[in-house]
């Protein structure tokens, strides 16, 4: 995760001026979903995923991806199945980050099901250190919808920004909308 | 030719900064000779202490050691019993453990070994151990990290090989950024071919010394090859690489035909070791468990029943293991488990759940929500909660099946 936030932190910096930021429904071309995106929150669309920020990927991000269910993960051999339980998803999520030995000091504090726009899914609401010792939160949705796996997670620095920021990614994940079933 | 670990000390001492605080790193002062022109401390391995002290401090901050006082304080007999038999130098030799399942051991040169509980977990006794911890105390005690930056620090490839030791780290594991570049280079591609031979041979004298049964260590690595060739492991760090155990058995195995392993009293140490290790195989278990890693995990639990064959966690990380892994007929299997678990504690509620959801994807949904209700009435505040009652109102929904 750190690694997401320093490769988009570079992207960021690097394409600040050129990036969108004026908000509205965002439909990237290599994805089946489309989102609102908030006004003045700028966004990064390199192909794997969906990457949008207000101020600095440090401070706080959203992140959308639908990746296919059969893709590896990085940190644990489990891989995601088609007919699989939103609970059984959301163990294997679990499973990757607390795999990742970036992620210090993990910890869950709420996991369970959730409804994305209808798809049957889960929520799983996590703390985790960095290298540095700054601690994040993160709130994951995650659903399998045919042979796609999506997931949409806000992570932000958990003393103030995760409480500013939260009530946007909400109202983000609201407008979320899978348009077809197909993975980038 | 200049190889891996020594290009990678290079980078250690030309490219990092060395302004580190040093505060307790001393070099040993030999009390008899080692090798003839290494027997003094000097500047340079004043800053590899330097640098190795400040690495063990950023790791040993990550929250990656495994916290088992009485495991450590065990381990640190062992390998105080090796050095009581081992060259007679001014250097305290400690051990500790780090919570990864991948197999790796590592020494730093100021005598700090550190042991992943997914090595541990693959041994069978203290002499296996003995094994391990000689050849890491070797490489400490006989200055190879010193001897590695001195042979080729003056040398004219040197800023190439400096390139290309950065290529090659930016592929480190994650860990391995925890442990420092020294830390790094111990564990994951050792030290040169020739000093590697000399851990071996050396640390096969001290562990023979010591009283214990040498053929253990060939035993040990025969096991891992084993393991590595028949499950297809793919292994970041030294002693999970296929050529580095390979070379460790052939190494062994030359000793062995020259006579070294048929020497001196033979001790095992199989209780001891068994019964100080028994809730690291369980939660090096959980490590594998995590990381898809089903049948290292499963050997592992089935060590841990072998030493404690009532424990009802156990069984449940069986019935876990067929569940998660899926294949045919795992399910059947993991029932099997799972009822053992509760036939030892009935009021175990884990695995009512895990039975239920099994039924619940087979789509018999009154056995299910029979588990399901009984999983909950156990444990009212499961974490779990709230899927379980997903569920139940699913099976309500849905009627019989």
């Amino acid at each position: 995760m750190k690694k997401i936030a320093w490769i988009a932190f570079f992207i960021f910096a690097a394409s600040y001026l050129s990036c969108a930021n004026t908000g509205g429904i965002y439909q990237p071309s290599s994805y089946s979903f489309t989102i609102k995106i908030p006004a003045g929150w700028r966004k990064i669309d390199n192909n794997r995923y969906l990457f949008v920020t207000k101020e600095s990927p440090f401070l706080q991000y959203v992140m959308v991806q639908n990746r296919p269910v059969s893709r590896s993960f990085r940190h644990t051999e489990k891989k995601l199945k088609t007919d699989m339980l939103p609970e059984e998803a959301a163990q294997i999520i679990v499973d990757e980050i607390a795999s990742d030995n970036n992620i210090l000091n993990f910890k869950v504090l709420d996991n369970t099901p959730a409804a994305i726009q209808g798809h049957a899914g889960f929520k799983i609401l996590f703390t985790y250190n960095d290298k540095n010792g700054s601690k994040f939160k993160t709130l994951y949705y995650g659903f399998i919808k045919e042979d796609t796996f999506f997931n949409l997670r806000f992570n932000a620095a958990d003393q103030v920004y995760f409480q500013k920021d939260i009530e946007t990614f909400k109202r983000m994940l609201n407008s979320f909308q899978v348009i077809k079933a197909k993975s980038a | 030719m200049i190889t891996w670990p020594s290009k990678l000390f290079i980078l250690l001492f030309f490219l990092l900064p060395l302004g580190l605080t040093s505060g307790c790193a001393t070099p040993p002062q030999s009390k008899a000779p080692l090798v003839a022109d290494e027997v003094l401390a000097n500047e340079d391995e004043i800053m590899l202490w330097q640098k190795s002290a400040e690495e063990q401090r950023v790791l040993e901050s990550t929250g990656f050691i495994y916290p088992d006082q009485e495991l450590e304080d065990y381990l640190n007999k062992v390998v105080a019993r090796l050095q009581a038999h081992s060259s007679p130098v001014d250097l305290k030799m400690r051990v500790k453990v780090i919570k990864n399942a991948h197999l790796n051991a590592f020494a730093y040169p100021n005598g700090m070994i550190y042991i992943h509980t997914g090595l541990l977990a693959r041994m069978d006794n203290e002499a296996q151990l003995a094994a391990v911890l000689a050849h890491e105390m070797t490489h400490s005690i006989r200055r190879h990290a010193l001897r590695a930056f001195r042979r080729y620090k003056d040398q004219p490839a040197f800023l190439r090989a400096v390139e290309h030791t950065l290529s090659k780290t930016r592929g480190l594991q994650d860990i391995a950024r925890f442990m420092g570049i020294s830390g790094a280079m111990a564990a994951m591609s050792g030290y040169t071919r020739e000093l590697e031979a000399e851990a071996d041979r050396v640390g096969l004298e001290v562990m023979a010394a010591a009283g214990y049964d040498p053929g253990e260590a060939l035993a040990l690595f025969d096991h891992m090859i084993t393991e590595i060739e028949q499950e297809g492991l793919e292994e970041p760090f030294f002693f999970g690489s296929h050529p580095k155990v390979r070379q460790r058995i052939e190494n062994l195995q030359n000793l062995s035909d020259s006579g070294y392993i048929n020497r001196g009293p033979r001790i095992k140490n199989s209780e001891i070791f068994l019964a100080k290790l028994d809730k690291l195989f369980l939660d090096n278990a959980g490590l594998d468990i995590r990381q898809g890693r089903f049948q290292a995990a499963r050997r592992s639990v089935e060590k841990y029943l072998r030493i404690k064959p009532d424990d009802t966690r156990a069984y449940f990380l069986l019935g876990e293991i067929f569940r998660q892994r899926g294949q045919v007929d795992d399910a059947t299997k993991a029932i099997k488990y799972y009822n053992q678990a509760i036939f030892l504690d009935p009021t175990y509620a884990d695995p009512h759940k895990a039975i239920g959801l099994i039924h619940y994807k087979k789509g018999k949904r009154t056995l299910a929500k029979i588990f399901f209700e009984s999983s909950l009435q156990l444990a009212p505040d499961s974490p779990d909660k709230a899927y379980i009652q997903a569920y139940l109102k699913l099976c309500a929904q849905n009627g019989e099946g």
